[in-house]
């Protein structure tokens, strides 16, 4: 069995002295040296009176933290040198666990326990503590070892060291924090450092609130003096952090069986802890800034050590080769991942449907379910999806909505607040709204409606059909990533698609072999209509620069505008549907994200819309026409397939000349005008929600008639 | 014969068709229903979700009963002073 020195720096300790040194005559510690540095207190009494306690006096001039626990080192002879604070009890059974984590490897150089809140602990220490030293703990909670990579954190209130490694490594003679410089050069060393809950010591800072305060500015100086860090600050981020630890300790005390009353004393207390804290740690990681009296004034040891060292990143001299870094050792801790429910499917497959039934495809109501991702204020995709579910539910058909929320965007919103967001943001919704599947409770038809909606979906049993609103092709949303491959999969499953455009069901159909249907996004013409009140003018262009969606190809729709403002310096320019005004080579009005109404009323003052889309085409521009308002959009891509290659659209290839020149034409030929004016204005007007409905009904009714097929 | 068992087991399976048809039918009305009921709470909810408060949990911490139990003593002394200045009042 390893031979067992322990070393407590002491001055003034007489508080906890003599019941440490009780300890540590139970736990049989081979050697015990005290060093004091001018003790006035008991404190030398009560060692001369222990047994076999060696004492050694210095002058207290001579005390520095790494120095003295050097010199402790060096007049002991254990293998293992055990450091504790005058303040800090062994548990029992301490030194048994030291020395069977000195068991676990060879390799381990040092060795630490968690510092157990006295009962008089405030609970902000207590909690802190407790959370803190769990964070080390192995897996199951029992001790575990740590490498290159890992935290080096070592705390000399309670730790211990392999002589051959302190031989190699020394503390650094630094004003505080040697035992964590210690510990990243040990790790940095090839050496390894174990934790284990059973080296446990009753250790705690009962301090006043000023107390903590003035202990946090000593010790982030200190880590700033050995590590270089430098504590940020940000008021906000702070009084976040504050109210987050805040309510972090009262549920602590909750747990702890603590009355309300005692819980409110103590929340105030915990804000002057925790704000305090934020504050004074900031402030030492800066010391070096503050006049030598404040620092002096500031600091609960009333040291002035001048400005803090810079840490050399290179490192000391003489620092040991640095070791191939051991991978850390990281429990299974997710509640939930990101894609969980794809996985399942990949998996295990999709829920099993119900069996079909004869005529279910006919049945004037239709329970459908709709799944949907968590959506914001002016969302288009959602106002497509709403709109349609407000058409059939009016049909009689009885339908609710599901959010599956992977990011948990919604966090905070609970389903009634949902619920009365569709009402307000989109369409009128009388059914209910459900957040996640916990509720689940069968449909004759589930719709997913995004690709991250398609695997939660697909997981939903008591179903009779499943169908997928496609409103776009949300692959080309992203670059090669797993959500790339993932929306791409989303197509696979054997849902009937339902595309918002003939070109996306086609789409579908070839590159996927997916069933599918289309159906025409409407327009609300209550809104969008030619406007007598309005007057045109006959030099305007509009365009949806919205530049944070990457589809709309807002660079080069700016570089058409550019070349036209160059070719006509009187255009008007006025761009829309984004907060950020782009930076342009030429002058413009910022119209930021309009609602409906203005929209309505700008696109008839204007003479040219300009809307560009790399992907489906979007109602934007049958809005466009629906007010009169002739509109160039992007030829090659999806227009065609809804308004023919020379339809009431003006359609340019993705080539910033081209557009510049068509809309140009448009400006200069009244009569080309007039005619693409008229013609939009007759196309749209048969577009509306209620035929986009019928549409979708009837996708969905083929989606049960494909099932209802399998009876055959 | 063997026309009349088809006959009779084609009359069978039509008859059982239009029983899950009603079945069905009902299914549809009961979820209908359900769906209703859960729509009108969470429209009867809103400011409760709005604000998060479960008031189903708050009674259930300790002390809600009594403060409760407070709040209507409170509002019987209320009641019974207004009453009581009603009949004066009527009585003057």
């Amino acid at each position: 069995m390893s031979r067992v020195s322990v070393v407590i720096p002491v001055k003034d300790g007489e508080r906890y002295l003599a019941e440490l040194l009780d300890a540590l005559a139970r736990e049989r510690a081979d050697e015990v040296l005290v060093i004091d540095s001018g003790s006035r207190d008991r404190s030398l009494e009560l060692v001369r009176a222990a047994d076999g306690v060696e004492l050694l006096e210095i002058p207290p001039h001579e005390f520095g933290h790494g120095r003295t626990r050097n010199l402790g080192a060096e007049r002991t002879s254990g293998e293992l040198i055990c450091f504790l604070t005058q303040d800090a009890t062994p548990a029992p059974g301490w030194l048994d666990a030291v020395r069977d984590a000195f068991a676990l490897d060879e390799r381990v150089g040092a060795v630490f326990g968690p510092h157990l809140p006295r009962e008089q602990t405030s609970p902000m220490i207590a909690r802190e503590l407790e959370q803190f030293f769990a964070g080390f703990a192995g897996p199951d909670g029992g001790p575990a070892l740590h490498g290159p990579g890992d935290e080096p954190f070592l705390s000399n209130v309670n730790a211990a060291y392999r002589r051959d490694a302190w031989e190699q490594l020394r503390f650094r003679d630094v004003p505080y924090a040697e035992d964590q410089a210690f510990g990243r050069d040990l790790l940095a060393a090839g050496w390894l450092k174990a934790y284990h809950p059973g080296a446990a010591v009753l250790h705690a800072h009962d301090y006043g609130p000023v107390e903590f305060m003035r202990r946090y500015f000593d010790e982030y100086r200190g880590l700033r003096a050995t590590t270089g860090h430098v504590e940020a600050f940000r008021p906000l981020g702070a009084l976040r952090t504050v109210r987050a630890e805040t309510a972090a300790d009262l549920r602590w005390l909750k747990q702890q069986g603590v009355p309300v009353g005692k819980r409110a004393r103590w929340a105030a207390r915990a804000g002057v802890h925790h704000g305090g804290r934020r504050v004074f740690s900031a402030l030492g990681s800066r010391a070096d800034r503050l006049p030598a009296g404040v620092r002096e004034r500031l600091s609960l040891e009333r040291r002035d050590d001048g400005a803090a060292p810079v840490v050399d990143p290179a490192g000391p001299a003489g620092d040991p080769p640095v070791a191939p870094p051991r991978g850390r050792a990281i429990p299974v801790r997710r509640a939930a991942s990101d894609y969980a429910e794809a996985a399942r499917v990949l998996r295990d497959g999709p829920a099993p449907l119900l069996d079909p039934l004869p005529g279910m495809a006919e049945r004037e109501r239709l329970r459908l379910a709709l799944v949907v991702p968590p959506w914001r204020r002016g969302s288009g995709g959602h106002n497509t999806l709403f709109q349609l579910l407000s058409r059939l539910e009016r049909r009689g058909h009885v339908c609710s909505v599901w959010l599956s929320d992977l990011h948990g965007e919604t966090g905070n919103r609970w389903p009634a607040v949902l619920r009365e967001e569709i009402n307000a943001w989109f369409a009128p919704f009388e059914g209910p709204v459900y957040k996640g599947f916990d509720d689940w409770h069968g449909a004759d038809v589930a719709m997913a409606t995004g690709w991250q909606t398609v695997h939660p979906a697909l997981l939903l049993g008591n179903c009779r059909a499943r169908a997928y609103i496609v409103n776009d092709h949300e692959p080309e949303f992203f670059p090669t990533s797993t959500e790339y491959r993932l929306a791409e999969d989303s197509y696979r499953h054997g849902m009937h698609c339902i595309a918002a455009s003939p070109w996306l069901r086609d789409l579908v159909a070839e590159r996927y072999g997916a069933s599918a249907d289309a159906f025409q996004l409407g327009v609300d013409h209550a809104i969008y209509e030619p406007r007598a009140d309005v007057t045109r003018r006959r030099d305007t262009v509009v365009y949806y620069a919205r530049h944070s969606t990457d589809r709309r190809a807002v660079p080069i729709g700016l570089m058409a505008l550019d070349e036209l403002y160059r070719r006509r310096p009187d255009t008007r320019i006025v761009l829309f549907g984004t907060d950020r005004p782009p930076r342009t080579a030429f002058p413009y009005e910022h119209c930021d994200v309009l609602s409906a109404p203005q929209l309505a009323a700008v696109y008839n003052e204007a003479t040219v819309g300009l809307c560009l889309s790399l992907t489906n085409f979007s109602l934007m521009p049958k809005e466009m026409l629906a007010c009169g308002l002739p509109c160039v959009e992007l030829a090659g891509v999806s227009a065609e397939s809804i308004f023919g290659a020379d339809g009431p659209l003006a359609l340019a290839p993705l080539d910033p000349l081209e557009l510049a020149r068509t809309i140009e034409r448009l400006l200069d030929d009244p009569a080309e005008w007039e005619r693409r004016s008229q013609a939009g204005i007759d196309f749209v007007a048969s577009h509306t929600w209620d035929v986009a409905t019928d549409e979708v009904e009837a996708g969905l009714r083929h989606a049960l008639r494909e099932r209802e097929a399998l009876l055959v | 014969m063997s026309v009349t068992e088809t006959d009779s087991e084609q009359a069978e399976i039509e008859q059982l068709r239009a029983r899950v048809a009603a079945l069905e039918t009902e299914l549809v009305e009961q979820a209908a229903r359900t769906e209703r009921i859960v729509a009108q709470a969470q429209e009867r909810t809103y400011w409760l979700d709005r604000w998060h408060l479960d008031l189903n949990a708050l009674m259930r911490k300790p002390g809600a009963s009594q403060f409760r139990a407070l709040l209507r003593g409170v509002r019987f002394f209320v009641r019974g002073a207004k009453k009581v200045k009603r009949t004066l009042l009527r009585g003057s």
